[in-house]
């Protein structure tokens, strides 16, 4: 056993968890193959807390035990979630926030951001992901933002108890993994002495060891994906605000304490879809290189050299922690002329498939079926969403509340109106 | 005649002596590297939990919802929320988050609110201000010796009105789902931080007929940001106190020693280096030891007023001092404060102000830490009168010093085109103590000068001045520590220079005829009666 622990109970849990990572290690050979979406499994967990086909539990459960999660879980993300109790609901809610926004973001477009409910998180986007193009990268980049913002906001909750005094997150990073004890002793020592730093430290490089997890090849591929992951994640750092209170002799400013308040991921799901919209196209370093990433990734392990700088540099990386550039890689724009893509950017390299015809095998569904808006211009016009097939056009009397007035905390009331409308429908 | 240390002192003493204050001052920004920043926060983000019966919990005093109560529920889900009330409500924070516990040694607390309100159609906010009525129920509890907590205990209870400001931006294709932009609710001070535990229920009664939170809109979440005292810097602080004490008063003694030698009653000028000493002493004095045996809310408040008597005590110093290099008065009377009185009473005048705005807010925290003056219209009038009044008195007060130390200048310039008619020995007497006494004026300036540079320093965000992530240097609390320590020395350097020498007067034996009457006494004015040759000097410098 690697690793000594007195109390039985958690030995039998700890032998289930290797049993499980084998499994699931088989799973990512065979997977490996295919390739891609390797980083991407852990997406599943939005999945697992709903009742599946398979067994629908009852909505008020809100946690299930988390055993059901390890399936989608690399060997690091689960050592993660051992270390970090609480951490994995935290993640589970952050993916679902990230479905929420997408879908809210693209409610108006052609890619409406549809999921799928499947257990193997990469499918949850449906197989769009496997393309290097715009769609995917706001799917890596507002995940990681999700789980970002989610393990603050847990922090702040006091579901994670480990996001105490981060300061010592990056020092060692082990500690609360053994040595429980001494790790919190140190850290009410540290609150008393200096207080705590605040959660976005946390969230940040938790998010950064949980996602990027998986994404450690040389591919153009994975660079992309860490790129994205990195620049969701820099949005959401970047969108703190910092607030103040002056508390001095009577109140005045000669002592005033600030701290930074968590956005409200609305914001950063804006920010992000604005970023979409000018999402830089990259290649690879060289032209050669470039092409052959385009065509396939089977020929990514081909490095291993390259893989282990990469590790190293990781390693590297909790002595200083959230240097602006942790991974050290410039992406090249594809056209030369343009300026390299900033941390921030949203980056691809593949131009997205069509989104008008149903294409199993990408996993799309057309837009078929959808509703437009006959007066718009915009990307919500029937126009564009029918892909100039042209759309039907209908009235219907629909029930709907109205003159809604609300109190606080939970009352709506509302008149019932029966409206005419016409809706819009592409064929 | 008796002058002065300051005046008699060789070149090569005061030197040494300024090298000490120098070598301290240095100890003290040192001192301030190894504390942590003077305050911290954690957010704690409220966990909402559902009362089910909100009528009996009402009057039962000691039933507590922690996070752990029975029923929890997430407002940004419309359905968990149906059928309930907003009596149903309770936000619950523990303070401190993470199993963590407060050290007395954290001194203080302060809450403030911060409510996250989604914009809906339904409800639009028509004012701006949005009235909130706040139910809030403090608890405390303590560890217990085997490490488990003792049950919550009632610590204050109110329900206050608070106004909070809120923009949307109804434009830029915003709608439902996005939050409005709020202001944060301050919600409570704590004056000591005697118990290990604190919890904070909280509620948003509605009532329509009394007008409870009626403009409220559909709040998410609502954080708490909890500001403490961090325990290092306390530590820190008492210890700079510790060691300042006991030298300060050990100098007053010698001080107070040497003026009752002379023949004669101190004059005003030792009266008020003593005053300041004392008062100095008194913000010196450690009392924040006791507040880890003894629960003393009232601490604040205390520091306030001792800080306070302290400024208004060295202002006034200044005040005087300067007035006593220039002589207001011609006539030979014994110099007392009465002669001060229109300059006196606009630090008068600007403190009581403080104090009474000082009194009214905090003084009520000591009832109800909940209490914040700044809520009622009339309590903000009331608070801005007073500030507005001590901030005249101040401006004021600037400008009678600055006059002030303008005559004395032009007076000491004055003179000083008389100098080269004088014989030597008395020319580079003079000459020297024109010297030293611009140098504490400069030292006093420049003492002023650091105090304000630096706490606008530790005004310009905070962020900025953490240069890097990687270091733990606090320049807040550097500005602070110095800073205080740069004020004690430079009142330990005041008494020090300013106690009168034993030394006589070398030039007295060796003046010539002709320089005579340039030194001699103004006629009726005693020897008693002056502190130095230099107000001697520069009253002569007035006559002329």
């Amino acid at each position: 056993m690697r690793v000594d622990i007195d109390n039985m109970e958690v030995t039998v849990i700890i032998v289930m968890l290797l049993s499980l990572s084998e499994a699931t290690n088989i799973g990512d050979m065979s997977a490996r193959s295919k390739n891609r979406g390797k980083g991407s499994m852990w997406w599943g967990i939005a999945k697992a807390g709903e009742p599946n086909n398979l067994s629908p539990l009852s909505p008020g459960v809100p946690y299930l035990d988390s055993s059901a999660y390890y399936g989608t879980l690399r060997r690091k993300q689960r050592r993660l979630a051992r270390e970090n109790p609480g951490l994995l609901d935290a993640i589970a809610k952050g993916a679902k926030m990230a479905i929420n926004e997408c879908q809210f973001q693209f409610r108006n477009q052609r890619w409406n951001c549809s999921t799928r409910n499947f257990l193997r998180g990469k499918n949850l986007f449906g197989k769009i992901v496997d393309r290097g193009c715009r769609e995917t990268s706001f799917i890596y980049a507002i995940t990681s933002a999700a789980v970002t913002h989610a393990i603050a906001r847990a922090c702040s909750e006091g579901t994670i108890d480990t996001c105490n005094c981060d300061t010592h997150y990056k020092g060692r990073p082990q500690v609360f993994a053994n040595g429980n004890n001494a790790a919190a002793v140190a850290n009410v020592r540290d609150f008393e002495w200096g207080g705590c730093s605040d959660n976005i430290g946390f969230g940040f490089d938790v998010s950064r060891e949980f996602v990027d997890t998986g994404e450690r090849g040389k591919s153009l591929r994975e660079k992309i994906n860490l790129h994205n992951n990195e620049a969701g994640r820099w949005h959401v750092q970047s969108q703190m605000r910092q607030e103040c209170k002056c508390h001095g002799m009577s109140g005045s400013c000669t002592v005033k304490t600030c701290w930074m308040r968590l956005p409200s991921f609305r914001v950063i799901g804006d920010l992000l879809k604005d970023r979409f919209d000018g999402a830089s196209h990259v290649t690879a370093s060289n032209g050669g290189n470039g092409r052959n990433n385009n065509k396939g990734h089977s020929n990514r392990l081909k490095h291993p050299r390259m893989n282990s700088i990469m590790s190293n540099s990781i390693h590297a990386k909790r002595e200083n922690r959230r240097k602006l550039h942790k991974y050290n890689f410039q992406l090249k724009p594809f056209n030369p002329e343009h300026k390299p893509p900033g941390v921030k950017d949203l980056v691809y390299y593949e131009m997205s498939p069509g989104f008008c015809e149903k294409n199993p095998k990408l996993g799309i569904q057309g837009t078929h079926g959808r509703h437009c808006n006959d007066t718009s211009m915009g990307v919500e016009g029937c126009d564009i969403m029918c892909c100039g097939r042209g759309y039907r056009t209908q009235e219907i009397v629909v029930v709907e509340r109205c003159n809604c007035t609300f109190h606080w905390c939970c009352e709506v009331k509302c008149d019932i109106c029966r409206t005419r409308k016409t809706i819009h429908t592409c064929v | 005649m008796p002058g002065t240390i300051l005046e008699n002192l060789s070149t090569k003493k005061l030197s040494v002596l300024l090298s000490v204050f120098l070598l301290s001052q240095l100890a003290c920004f040192l001192l301030g590297l190894i504390a942590p920043s003077p305050a911290r926060t954690q957010t704690i983000l409220a966990t909402v939990c559902v009362d089910e019966d909100p009528l009996s919990s009402r009057d039962d005093a000691d039933q507590w919802f922690t996070r752990q109560c029975r029923k929890t529920v997430n407002l940004e889900d419309p359905k968990a929320t149906d059928g309930l009330d907003a009596n149903n409500l309770v936000f619950v924070a523990e303070m401190p988050l993470h199993g963590l516990d407060y050290s007395r040694w954290q001194q203080n607390l302060v809450g403030i609110l911060q409510i996250d309100m989604y914009y809906q159609k339904e409800q639009k906010i028509s004012n701006p201000l949005v009235e909130l009525t706040l139910e809030s129920r403090l608890a405390y509890s303590d560890k217990t010796s085997n490490g488990g907590k003792t049950p919550w205990k009632y610590f204050s209870h109110a329900e206050e009105k608070r106004y909070m400001n809120c923009s949307f931006d109804e434009n830029a294709n915003r709608g439902e789902g996005y939050q409005y932009e709020c202001t944060m609710v301050s919600l409570f001070e704590l004056g000591s931080l005697f118990h290990d535990y604190y919890l904070l229920n909280l509620r948003l009664p509605y009532n329509s007929t009394s007008n409870k939170n009626t403009a409220l809109g559909r709040i998410h979440d609502i954080y708490l940001h909890t500001i403490y005292m961090n325990g290092g810097f306390t530590k820190v602080w008492v210890s700079l106190k510790t060691v300042f004490f006991p030298i300060l008063v050990a100098i007053m003694t010698w001080f107070w020693h040497r003026v009752h030698k002379l023949n004669r009653t101190p004059v005003l000028l030792e009266y008020m280096l003593i005053t300041v000493g004392g008062t100095l002493t008194f913000l010196n004095l450690p009392i924040e030891f006791l507040s880890l045996f003894f629960e003393m809310p009232y601490m604040l408040l205390l520091s306030d007023i001792r800080q306070g008597v302290f400024y208004a005590t060295l202002l006034s110093f200044w005040l005087i001092f300067a007035g006593e290099h220039m002589l207001i008065q011609d006539t030979a009377e014994r110099n007392t404060l009465r002669k001060y009185w229109k300059h006196l009473s606009t630090i008068i005048i600007g403190c009581l102000c403080l104090l009474i705005f000082d009194l009214c807010e905090r003084g009520t925290q000591l009832v109800n830490p909940f209490y914040s003056i700044w809520v009622t219209p009339i309590g903000t009038n009331l608070a801005l009168a007073f500030i507005i009044l001590a901030g005249i008195s101040a401006g004021l007060y600037f400008f009678f010093l600055c006059f002030m130390v303008w005559r004395v200048f032009k007076n000491i310039s004055i003179k000083r085109s008389v100098l080269p008619s004088m014989s030597q020995a008395r020319r580079l007497h003079y000459e020297g103590f024109i010297y030293r006494f611009n140098f504490l004026m400069l030292a006093t300036l420049i003492c002023a000068a650091v105090t304000i540079v630096s706490f606008i320093l530790s005004q310009v965000d905070e962020g900025q001045n953490k240069w890097d992530e990687t270091m733990d240097l606090e320049l807040s609390s550097v500005i602070h520590t110095g800073v205080y320590g740069m004020w004690n020395i430079y009142i330990c350097a005041m008494l020090i220079l300013y106690a009168p020498s034993h030394k006589q007067w070398p030039s007295d034996v060796a003046c010539t005829e002709g320089e005579e009457v340039e030194f001699s006494r103004i006629p009726n004015e005693s020897t008693s009666n002056e502190i130095s040759a230099l107000t001697t000097f520069s009253t002569k410098a007035n006559l002329d």
